[in-house]
């Protein structure tokens, strides 16, 4: 089984992130399984997502807590909330932010892959959203999903909010960060 | 045809094929999403039904009780402090007869608040005469709703009945769902013509009757146990017939590598899953571990569940709530089974999971862990 946890804040898209996530990888054909934990959080806040996903059916539920992968979509939480809890060793660490990889220090024995996401989505889509394209660097990290799956987990999950127009966006903003995301050994 | 649906849309799925015609409702967290689904399918023409919007719990289910006493088939849903609300109008519901299913997602009871799941509003229903069924996956959801109209409409039973799901970790997860065909659904739950409850002008007939003598206050109150009785063997029935029609195997409890076990589970709901993949693990490691699910929690199977773990050294009852001075809710039903089936496992009590506090499979590890090493039955909490 494969763990992913994305750290984000209210209203920045991981819970939408960790959908759009479980379902490319259920048209990849993998046992899935998405949960989100939140509250009546204010915008803002901190706030966590869950995607498993196996090829056996999934016994395991809620809050992980020793995952492969985690995604940070808001660099400031690091400090704030310990991203790294529970991370299996040499487990993935993606994080949006403009910085290296070697400018984390903190995070050994991890993976580490940065991608400045929010420049992406500003030039893209025109909007600070970056959940969609950190996507990008999950597929360049993992090599699990195909753009052609994200694409319609896209249009299952918000095909309906977002129309054609904004669809084709993010998936500029997933192809993008996909090209310049640099994967360490 | 299989799709990747949420808990509460497994339960929307389960009204809209088994046809339910009215829905009165009331949101409330976590459940709002299967009024939310119901009402835009209705909206968009995909499904015909009456939805009706009502200003409190309380009056839900009084209008529920209106709607399936003219011979409507009845749904609606509702969780935590709307399930509480409900509590007075549950016995008029079961006391009347009237065989409607409603969809609970667990949520713990304030105060304090919290929106997340624990069993004790659902457990606050344990003897109020309904029907009460705990799913342990969205699949589940979805064929208990449709099973449990199958078992509250036969002649013998004639009970409301309660499908519970914990909220998040089921009402907001997404998971594979296999949809049973609705011809099929057809078939297995036939027309609703009920025989006491409807509405005929040409056959006035009052329900709910005024105030009666003891004796028949009592005759009814043995009918009702008596139906409730019943419900045992039609629903060990129904589950024969949904294999049959639908492949997917369920019965009264699920059993999971007791049969030599020396140690053994008692969970319901959602930490079952978990719990099985701790005793995969445990059977790993060369642990004699089992675990029995809780599903059918009304009527209460005391036979079956007795029977299961008559043989067992230690048991283990995971008590996703807590009745406070008195432990787990549900531990001593288990020990009262054991009691009355002459076994004599030691019984260890344990409280976890209030408010959401999450399951691991290292938690069942310990639960195991401490069960063997007692000696008295006691109550511990576990975190």
């Amino acid at each position: 089984m494969y763990k992913i946890r994305i750290h984000g804040r209210g209203g920045q898209g991981g819970k939408a992130a960790s959908k759009i996530l479980g379902a490319a990888l259920y048209l990849e054909g993998y046992e899935v399984q998405d949960f989100a934990r939140y509250g009546s959080e204010r915008r803002g806040a901190p706030v966590e997502a869950f995607v498993r996903f196996d090829r056996n059916p999934i016994l395991e539920r809620g809050y992980i807590n020793d995952p492969d992968c985690v995604m940070v979509l808001d660099e400031s939480l690091i400090g704030i909330v310990d991203v790294a809890a529970g991370l299996k060793k040499n487990g993935l660490l993606i994080i949006n932010t403009p910085k290296k990889p070697s400018q984390f220090r903190g995070f050994k024995g991890f993976r580490v892959v940065t991608v400045d996401a929010r420049s992406i989505a500003l030039e893209t889509v025109g909007l600070p959203v970056y959940n969609t394209a950190m996507l990008g660097a999950f597929a360049k990290a993992t090599n699990l999903i195909h753009f052609k799956f994200v694409r319609k987990a896209l249009e299952r999950e918000l095909g309906k909010k977002l129309g054609e127009k904004l669809i084709e966006k993010n998936m500029d903003a997933v192809e993008k960060t996909y090209d310049v995301t640099e994967v360490p050994k | 045809m299989e799709n990747l649906i949420t808990g509460n849309e497994a339960a929307a799925w389960g009204a809209r094929l088994s046809r339910v015609e009215c829905i009165p409702n009331f949101p409330i967290t976590p459940q709002t999403e299967i009024i939310e689904t119901l009402a835009q399918w209705i909206a968009d023409g995909d499904m015909d039904a009456d939805f009706w919007t009502l200003e409190s719990e309380h009056s839900v289910l009084s209008a529920a009780i209106g709607s399936e006493a003219t011979g409507a088939r009845t749904f609606t849903a509702t969780s935590s402090q709307g399930l509480v609300l409900m509590h007075e109008v549950m016995y008029i519901a079961s006391g009347m007869r009237l065989p409607f299913v409603m969809a609970t997602v667990s949520r713990g009871l304030s105060a304090p608040i919290t929106l997340w799941s624990d069993h004790n509003d659902f457990l606050a229903n344990l003897n109020t005469g309904w029907l009460m069924f705990h799913a342990q996956n969205n699949q589940e959801i979805l064929d208990s709703i449709i099973m449990a109209y199958r078992i509250a409409e036969d002649n013998k039973v004639l009970l409301p009945a309660m499908v519970n799901m914990d909220g998040y970790v089921l009402s907001y997860t997404k998971e594979p769902v296999e949809f049973p065909a609705q011809a099929k659904v057809d078939k297995f739950l036939g027309k609703y013509r009920p025989k006491h409850a409807f509405f005929d002008a040409k056959n006035p007939l009052v329900q709910g009757p005024a105030v009666l003598l003891p004796h028949d206050y009592t005759y009814f109150r043995y009918q009702h146990d008596t139906a409730a009785r019943n419900a045992l063997s039609v629903t060990r029935k129904a589950c024969e017939a949904f294999r049959k029609q639908f492949g997917r195997e369920y019965g009264l409890l699920e059993s999971y590598k007791c049969d030599d076990a020396k140690t053994i589970l008692v969970t319901q709901g959602s930490i079952s899953t978990t719990a099985k993949a701790a005793v995969n693990a445990m059977r790993k490691k060369g642990k004699k571990v089992g675990l029995l699910r809780l599903r059918l929690i009304r009527p209460w199977p005391a036979k079956d569940v007795a029977r299961e773990l008559a043989n067992a050294e230690h048991v283990a009852v995971l008590d996703k709530n807590v009745a406070p001075g008195q432990g787990g809710i549900m531990s001593p039903h288990v020990k009262a089974a054991l009691f009355e089936y002459g076994a004599k496992p030691i019984v260890t009590s344990f409280i976890m999971g209030l408010g959401g506090n999450p399951e691991s499979v290292g938690m069942f590890e310990e639960a195991v862990r401490l069960a063997e090493k007692d000696k008295r039955g006691g109550v511990l909490w576990l975190e």
